[in-house]
């Protein structure tokens, strides 16, 4: 089953964008474009069945604010995603129990960094990934290939884990470098090229794993 | 040198001089009157004398007496006057002086005048007057009688005046000064209570007013102070009243430019990074046409309210309502038959002098606003009657605690609707300051789910 997300957001154009790039990521986006409905489908959802919620803070019918409450009441944690970038507004949306705040405008892939961070922290986030055959066990830190397993040195795996959890998304070799080296490492953007060599080798991959120039690599897999 | 000083050090110095001349006059002429007085009465003293010596003189044949005798005869007359004062002199010599003082030029032939003669002799610390006359006898010699007088005491007594004068001159001057400088200094108070008013308001104090009530021309002026500082006070207000109304509508601008633009970035943002299905690459495509489209728009209508809030040109004409109302159905029927409304209208106006394209727009504003509140087959009425302009729809109505507020720039009662209708909050805003242009006020009521009649009324007394 995959993570469903509520994405509560009242502009149409937005609510799409990302509905749209969570499906390509691999969630079930969920649409509601109004308050009042946002709070009928909490209600009426079963306990469990919704991983996160991105809410808007400005919502015709009931405030992003005031929705807190029933989404908590449905142990659904909650990213606010707002155009309000002043300080009280802030304070106020982490106050009330919200996870993180986001301002708009929004990059998708710090969107989708900061969901799966969430989604770590509140242990929601997905036991396994599936790509095409190859089958990422986060629990166990396995992978297995068609069933056999593939032996990855530990920042191989973390690189295949960032690629698969961010899927259909462009990262740069400096964003690689950073989440995986971390900050501190001084090393060369050669360092991701030469894992990603061993990962396309190791797993067949080579069709998967694509360069985007200009940019770094993505990992695609369309279902 | 302060202002207070220089009127009190003028004024001071005039005050002490004219008391100095005027003292040293006094004492002058004084001096004069007095020496006269008493040179005057020692005169008539010394001529009675001479008289009386003349008769004495005349009535004893003095010429036969031997020299001895004379001598003795002339000692014993004078001493029947007064041997202390009188000196005798007998052919320019000295015949007769039991007087402390010696007569040094008894030959000169100026006490032999007949009119007595007199002068001031000044022998350290004494005055003595010396006064001398021909004895009026007629006899072999000639005789003369001076009269010497220590009048010291006079000057003694004028020298004295004088002291006292200078005593009270001193007195009254120092307490003139002090009554000038009390006086200026409550004179010119006024003056420092206006220029500290004057800082207080230019440190930013703008409430602050210079306490003067007097009458006169500090009075005046304090007041006429007072009146630029309540208007300035008033036009600051006004002015920050205005910049917060304009900072209030840049940041509602700056709110309705990010959702477009967080749209726009997503968007593209997706089609960069992001691995999409066709369709999906489509759709991002199409949303981002859509939202520049959007922010088009609302630069569009900015620029017509920026351009209305800066310049007043704007060109009034007598204008036929009816052919203006004819106008703008023109304008809006292919619009309202495509959402399948109605517009009915009736217009019983005279002719009015307006702005032809601005209250064009008014009116395609409200017509398009009522659209987008009414529902297929519902009808929008355009009234012209009189004074007033109103539209009136069937539609969705405003809720009664937002009516004040619809025209407030970027103001609007339901977002997500108004968007997807392609509102920008805006067009009430451009409405009612075209309205004020033409002397007009907006006037709307609204009944939720009746419907909402938006009038313009014209000012009839413009």
């Amino acid at each position: 089953m995959k993570t469903r997300i509520l994405v509560i957001e009242d502009d149409n154009s937005i609510s799409e964008l990302i509905c749209m790039n969570l499906e390509a990521a691999g969630y079930e986006a969920i649409p509601i474009l109004d308050g009042l409905e946002a709070e009928s489908f909490i209600k009426a959802a079963e306990k469990g069945s919704i991983s996160l919620a991105l809410v808007d803070v400005m919502l015709p019918g009931k405030d992003g604010f005031a929705l807190m409450e029933d989404l908590q009441g449905a142990e659904v944690p909650v990213i606010y995603l707002t155009a309000k970038d002043d300080v009280i507004s802030k304070v106020h949306g982490l106050k009330s129990g919200a996870e993180d705040y986001i301002v708009k405008p929004f990059e998708v892939l710090e969107l989708l960094v900061r969901m799966e961070k969430v989604l770590k922290r509140t242990g929601k986030s997905r036991e396994k990934i599936q790509i095409r055959d190859v089958i990422i066990d986060l629990k166990e830190h396995s992978v297995t290939k068609s069933g056999e397993k593939v032996p990855l040195k530990p920042m191989e795996y973390e690189l295949l884990v960032t690629l698969a959890e961010g899927k259909n998304v462009a990262f740069s070799r400096e964003q690689l470098l950073n989440r995986i080296w971390g900050t501190d490492y001084v090393g060369e953007t050669r360092t991701v090229d030469v894992h990603i060599g061993q990962l396309r080798k190791k797993l067949e991959f080579h069709d998967v794993i694509r360069t985007i120039s200009k940019t770094g690599y993505r990992l695609e897999d369309m279902e | 040198m302060k202002l207070w000083q220089k009127l009190s050090l003028v004024t001071v110095s005039v005050l002490l001089l004219m008391g100095m001349i005027f003292g040293t006059l006094v004492i002058y002429r004084s001096t004069v009157y007095n020496q006269n007085k008493t040179v005057e009465s020692y005169e008539q003293q010394l001529k009675s004398a001479a008289y009386a010596f003349a008769k004495e003189l005349q009535s004893s044949p003095i010429d036969s007496y031997r020299e001895a005798t004379k001598n003795s005869y002339l000692h014993f007359l004078i001493r029947r006057y007064d041997s202390s004062e009188y000196i005798l002199i007998e052919n320019g010599r000295v015949v007769c002086n039991e007087t402390p003082f010696e007569l040094a030029d008894a030959a000169d032939e100026r006490w032999k005048s007949e009119e007595v003669f007199s002068i001031i002799q000044r022998t350290g610390k004494e005055y003595i007057l010396l006064a001398g006359k021909k004895i009026p006898v007629s006899s072999g010699s000639d005789y003369s009688l001076v009269l010497v007088k220590d009048i010291s005491s006079m000057y003694y007594e004028i020298r004295t005046q004088a002291f006292f004068y200078i005593l009270i001159y001193l007195g009254v001057s120092l307490l003139s000064v002090l009554l000038v400088f009390f006086m200026t200094g409550r004179i010119l108070r006024p003056l420092r209570e206006l220029q500290r008013a004057a800082q207080d308001i230019r440190e930013g104090e703008l409430t602050r007013r210079a306490d003067v009530h007097s009458k006169d021309e500090m009075g005046m002026m304090a007041e006429a102070f007072n009146s630029m500082a309540d208007r300035i006070e008033n036009q600051v207000t006004e002015l920050e009243m205005e910049s917060e109304r304009r900072r209030q509508m840049l940041g509602s601008l700056a709110h309705e430019l990010k959702t477009p633009m967080t749209s726009i970035i997503g968007y593209s943002d997706s089609l960069l990074h992001v691995n999409l299905k066709e369709e999906k690459k489509e759709r991002a495509l199409q949303h981002i046409y859509e939202e520049c489209r959007r922010l088009e728009r609302l630069s569009g209508k900015l620029m017509s309210l920026i351009g209305m809030y800066d310049n007043d040109s704007i060109c009034m004409e007598t204008v036929s309502m009816e052919k203006l109302f004819e106008q703008t159905l023109s304008l809006e029927e292919y619009n309202l038959k495509k959402r399948g409304i109605r517009l009915e209208y009736s217009c019983q106006m005279p002719d009015r002098k307006l702005d032809r394209d601005l209250f064009t727009s008014l009116l395609v504003n409200l017509i398009d606003n009522a659209a987008k509140a009414s529902k297929e087959g519902q009808v929008i009425t355009l009234t012209g009657k009189d004074n007033v302009v109103s539209v009136k729809d069937e539609g969705c109505g405003i809720p009664e605690a937002e009516i004040g507020r619809v025209t407030e720039a970027f103001y609007m009662v339901d977002k997500a609707r108004s968007r997807k209708a392609g509102g920008s909050g805006l067009g009430l805003a451009l409405c009612s300051k075209i309205a004020e242009l033409h002397g007009a006020g907006l006037l709307i009521e609204s009944q939720e789910g009746t419907g909402t009649v938006v009038s313009v009324v014209f000012d009839e007394e413009r």
